[in-house]
């Protein structure tokens, strides 16, 4: 059984009645605790692919599979469930919110996640993926205060603190510069490996392919 | 963790505008049916403290007391059958004080009752707004249509009809001045149905006393101004949350692609308005009270328990449905929408 895996997977968009068909039958395998990368033109269906993955639009054909079960025949509600318990996401940007303080928001995704631990365990492991994000020092503080690097790095912390089996990223270093980009690449490598978590990521970026295991070339919705 | 809370601390000035808009409108209409229900005493509070129970008069009457003759033997028999029922009339007249000076008066008799002064002829006792104008015990009045004289006898508290103080005089002495034998009204009190009496109309105590002249049309319009701010305050909840939440559409759809649940959403939006409104309902309320302490003694407010209560849930309830309409938007908000708008 693989832990996540599409087949014959389609999308078609209907413009007025203009029909167009954007991903035409993919099949694709992500293999456990390993980051497989998306890359391709653009328009190539990247993130539609990824966004149907992650049960954040419904697809027009196929299946997605995350442990044997097909999620785009679930309910939205089944599928909320899932995406608040099993996936995490990061984004070209950190949607972070602005209300709530660095450890707030973490603590915020682990209420989402209905992830039951007492107080001490919860400041606990909020202060551990904050060590590992490096951002130990700004848990009191507001997005509006932080870099766009460190907003990221909550993003990944977020994306991560209630221990998700499948991680989606789309272009989560598209706005940073290479730097900071390889810093948030090497730290979502290090944390995927450590937390086990399987990542299906899309990058624009032939500098970032270095840190993931799988490289999957996309062209006009099919996988080449 | 409540994140509704958070976001009311980190938006104070926001939240707090909102918050001072309800304080304002609410008291406004906290003050407003202080004088509506002030007025309605001052107008009428010789019906209104009676207990609620039915008024009869004439059907010739056309529903006015004024022309309304109650049949002598009709009257005897629901006197008769009917334990504390009572016939009384009212006119209004005037009466000439020692120093001569007009004064005008509800002229009341009625027949024996618990709820209604029982004078001697050439007796009078009067409605206690007299005595702050200078009237006292044993005071002699005199009126034109009556060879002798009234001498004041006591006065009661809360006694006002048509906007003037109730002078209770003995049936003969009425008799004597309006030359009518028959009781104009026939009051019964209890909760039971009506009486299908021949020849009488029947009335419920809110409906008889929309019979005075001056009550309903100044009960009205008082009235409309208070539902008029109800509306308002229930518009500008409606607004404030609408423009709030179109700021947090992509907020809201972060939150829904990482998983909260859109009742979730609804929480939070209510638990803000629920405690926004409840602060300045707890304010406007304490405010109106200290109204009443230091409204001017001749100015007729009248705030009671009741009434705050009443209109405290309406606010809260127009409150809620303002909020939740507003709040409809958030239903359609799609997880995607967000993520491809680009920063939050
Ligand atoms: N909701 C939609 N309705 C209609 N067409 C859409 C919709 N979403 C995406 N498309 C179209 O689908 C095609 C693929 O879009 P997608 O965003 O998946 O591309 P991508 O590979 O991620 O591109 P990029 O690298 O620029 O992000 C594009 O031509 C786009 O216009
Ligand atoms: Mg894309």
């Amino acid at each position: 059984m693989d832990i996540f895996s599409i087949d014959e997977l389609r999308k078609t968009f209907t413009n007025g009645d203009m029909k167009e068909e954007i991903l035409k039958g993919i099949n694709l395998t992500l293999k456990e605790g390993e980051i497989t990368a998306l890359v391709g033109p653009s328009g190539s269906g990247k993130s539609t692919l990824l966004t149907i993955a992650a049960g954040l639009q419904p697809a027009s054909d196929g299946k997605v599979l995350f442990n044997d079960i097909n999620i785009t025949s679930m309910t939205s509600e089944q599928v909320r469930d899932i995406r608040a318990k099993q996936f995490g996401f990061v984004f070209q940007f950190a949607h972070l919110v602005p209300f709530l303080t660095v450890w707030e928001q973490l603590s915020l995704m682990l209420d989402v996640s209905e992830v039951k631990i007492n107080n001490e365990k919860r400041e606990q492991e909020i202060d551990y993926i904050l060590d590992r994000v490096g951002l130990s020092n700004r848990k009191h503080a507001y997005p509006s205060s932080l870099s766009g690097g460190e907003k990221q790095r909550v993003a990944i912390a977020r994306a991560v603190i209630h221990k998700p089996k499948v991680l989606f990223a789309d272009e989560p270093t598209a706005s940073l510069d290479t730097k900071k980009s390889k810093e948030i690449m090497s730290l979502i490598q290090d944390l995927t490996k450590t937390l086990n978590i399987t990542t299906l990521m899309v990058t624009h970026d032939e500098e970032m392919l270095s840190y993931v295991d799988h490289v999957v070339r996309m062209s006009d919705g099919r996988v080449v | 963790m409540s994140i509704a809370w958070k976001e009311i601390k980190k938006n104070k000035v926001r939240f707090s505008i909102l918050g001072s808009i309800i304080f304002l409108v609410s008291l406004l209409t906290f003050i407003i049916s202080g004088l509506a229900n002030g007025l309605s005493q001052d107008n009428a509070a010789l019906i209104k403290n009676l207990p609620s129970g039915h008024f009869y008069m004439n059907e010739d009457a056309e529903e006015n007391y004024n022309l309304s003759r109650i049949d002598g033997s009709i009257r005897e028999q629901i006197l008769h059958d009917q334990k504390d029922a009572v016939a009384f009339s009212i006119q209004m007249g005037f009466l000439n004080d020692e120093s001569d000076k007009q004064r005008s008066v509800a002229f009341v008799t009625s027949t024996n009752s618990k709820w209604f002064e029982q004078v001697a002829p050439g007796e009078i006792i009067l409605d206690r707004s007299l005595e702050k104008e200078g009237m006292k015990v044993g005071d002699t009045l005199t009126h034109k249509q009556y060879k002798s004289s009234f001498v004041v006898k006591k006065f009661v508290d809360q006694k006002k009809f048509s906007h003037a103080p109730v002078a209770y005089i003995n049936k003969e002495s009425y008799n004597e001045i309006y030359r009518v034998e028959e009781m104009q009204l026939l009051f019964t009190p209890g909760e039971d149905s009506t009486q299908n009496i021949k020849g009488l109309q029947s009335f419920s105590n809110k409906d008889f006393l929309n019979t005075i002249p001056s009550y309903s049309a100044e009960q009205m319009s008082l009235n409309m101004i208070v539902w008029f701010l109800i509306v308002i305050s229930g518009m500008l909840f409606g607004i404030f949350f609408y423009m709030m939440n179109v700021q947090k559409i992509g907020l809201y759809g972060i939150l829904k692609a990482i998983g909260v649940k859109t009742s979730d959403l609804f929480k939070m939006m209510w638990t803000q308005m629920l405690f926004i409104t409840i602060l300045s309902l707890t304010l406007s309320v304490g405010s109106s009270q200290l109204f009443n302490k230091v409204a001017p003694e001749d100015m007729p407010y009248h705030l009671t328990n009741e009434t705050t209560l009443q209109l405290s849930i309406v606010f809260l309830v127009i409150g809620f449905i303002g909020a939740t309409l507003s709040g409809l938007q958030i239903k359609k908000v799609e997880p995607l929408q967000a993520i491809q708008q680009g920063e939050v």
